[in-house]
């Protein structure tokens, strides 16, 4: 089978499910206010990034992408719907291929935009706090925020598929991100470093005192997401629909 | 011209065979019904054939093709499973229309199905608002979107209303007519009876019957002859002289078994009898389908304490 009719196929699916592309317009407004929110704040933080500040919105921003990928997979989990698009397809890791691509694109596009308008409005609250930041490391910020949540997304979308449930998927990413990482977070040390969201935010901050720099942090998370879209290929080939 | 062969096809979850050696091969040109109680393994059986699951062992090919072999399969075969796997958010012609994208099937068809299916006034309608009877026309219509020669529809009468299961009806027939291949599974006796021209039955996953419809009541149900009179006594000594067994019903009529109307009108006819009713019975499928599946019940009981 060719993959161009497939991908057209599940892109249409993407297209006429409405919750979907509110979860898109939702990734890109949140993400948005919240970094013009962070902007506009003003700090006396030694530990102030104004870097990370431009894209701070991607905390909460990236639950929305998470909800994109999980959802965009699970409305093939209801009520035999699998069955009824493998039957149309019956070769499955093409498939998936052409599910995933079907995810990462919008995600990526929708990302992009969204980061340069967080970097634009964050910057017209920064003002002169922002003067120090250097053109490279501001397209790193942008060009790293799309890839980043393009990851997030493609992440839940192979962890929905092994599950086979956009519920279990989002009751174990959510809860990761918000307990695991965030409030935990700098007391279990080094490892915590290597959690797939905290390495892939480290190509947002302007300066790395770790192990992982910018582009190697992306690389763990592009690692993880990996291991997920693996892990859902395996499920999907070797189980009854 | 398709047929779908089914060779000694064994499912099994865990310990529990769902089907069983199975084989069975499905003719183009005619409609074949696939009968059995709830759980006999109909529906696993149409999911091995559209190789949705992994048989234990044996095979499943259509044309002599295993299912996932097929390129753009929607354009060979068409299959209703379920008619509750089209997105209630989505329009009934957008979810043909994803469908449609993904074997190259032209939009045009999607207008077509829609048309023929009678859903056409609801097409722009989210499939949420559709009744059970809408779903089971928009299931059918994706089975029909590839144009398909062959078609496998679990229980498609389902949820539609009398117009609606003589739709289906009609359209089966023309389906054959047309030499596509077309099985259609229920546990409906009546309504299986009013389109099935052939029968593959299923008992506890394994096959039990695989036969001519007619044949398959003919050889289970004997022939009988009702009959009503107004001077019973006359009647019940001119049969009981011919050698006829006869059993009355509380309703005033009487059963003549193993019987022909030819002999029962010239009898009563010589008897000088007034006759009120007399037709033949020839037998349902529902009679001959209980018949086999109380031979069948005693056959397996003792295996099943094995």
């Amino acid at each position: 089978m060719q993959f161009a009719p497939v991908l057209r196929s599940e892109w249409r699916k993407i297209r006429t499910l409405p919750s979907l592309l509110g979860t898109l317009l939702a990734l890109f407004a949140a993400t948005t206010a919240f970094s013009a929110i962070a902007g506009a704040s003003t700090t006396q933080d030694p530990d102030f990034d104004p870097l990370f500040t431009t894209q701070s919105g991607v905390l909460p921003g990236q639950i929305a992408a998470i909800s994109f990928g999980a959802m965009a997979v699970s409305q093939e989990f209801h009520n035999g719907a699998l069955r009824l698009s493998l039957t149309a397809v019956p070769r499955r890791l093409g498939w998936y291929a052409a599910k995933a691509t079907a995810i990462a694109v919008p995600v990526f596009l929708v990302a992009s935009a969204t980061a340069l308008a967080s970097l634009i409005a964050a910057r017209a609250g920064l003002g002169s706090a922002a003067d120090g930041l250097s053109v490279g490391e501001q397209v790193r910020a942008v060009a790293g925020c799309s890839v980043y949540l393009t990851l997030t997304a493609l992440l839940a979308a192979g962890l929905a598929t092994l599950l086979r449930s956009g519920v279990a998927t989002l009751s174990l990413i959510i809860p990761f991100i918000l307990v695991v990482s965030f409030v935990i977070g700098d007391a279990a040390g080094t490892a915590v470093e290597f959690m797939p969201d905290r390495a892939g935010q480290l190509v947002l901050q302007r300066t790395h005192e770790g192990i992982l720099g910018p582009w190697s942090g992306l690389g763990v998370t592009a690692l993880w997401t990996a291991a997920a879209l693996l892990a859902g290929a395996w499920s999907l080939r070797r189980r009854d629909a | 011209m398709t047929s779908i062969d089914v060779q000694d096809l064994t499912k099994e979850y865990g310990t529990r065979r769902a089907v069983d050696h199975v084989t069975f091969r499905v003719r183009p040109g005619r409609v074949t019904g696939f009968l059995g109680p709830n759980g006999a393994g109909k529906s696993t059986t149409m999911r091995l054939i559209l190789g949705l699951d992994r048989p234990t062992s044996g095979s499943a090919t259509l044309g002599g093709r295993a299912y996932a072999t097929l390129r753009e399969p929607l354009r060979h075969v068409g299959a209703l499973l379920d008619a509750q796997a089209a997105h209630g958010s989505r329009t009934g012609r957008d979810h043909l229309r994803v469908l449609a994208a993904s074997n190259r099937v032209p939009d045009r068809r999607v207008g077509e199905v829609l048309e023929e299916t009678g859903l056409a006034a609801v097409a722009r309608r989210r499939v949420r608002t559709y009744s059970l009877g809408m779903r089971q026309r928009l299931g059918i219509a994706a089975a029909l979107l590839g144009d398909p020669e062959v078609i496998m529809l679990d229980e498609p009468a389902n949820g539609l209303d009398p117009e609606g299961i003589v739709w289906v009806r009609t359209l089966l027939r023309r389906l054959a007519d047309e030499g596509r291949t077309v099985l259609v599974s229920s546990h409906l006796m009546n309504e299986t009876a009013a389109f099935a021209d052939h029968l593959v039955v299923l008992g506890r996953g394994r096959l039990l019957a695989d036969t001519p419809m007619r044949q398959f009541i003919d050889a289970r149900v004997r022939p009988a002859v009702r009959v009503r009179t107004s001077a019973p006594t006359a009647l019940g000594a001119a049969l009981a002289r011919a050698g006829h067994d006869v059993a009355e019903h509380p309703d005033g009529h009487w059963m003549v078994p193993d019987a022909r109307v030819d002999d029962i009108g010239r009898l009563a006819s010589a008897a000088g009898v007034p006759i009120l009713e007399l037709t033949a019975d020839q037998g349902t499928l529902e009679q001959a389908y209980l018949d086999l599946t109380a031979a069948e019940t005693e056959f397996t009981a003792p295996l099943q304490e094995a």
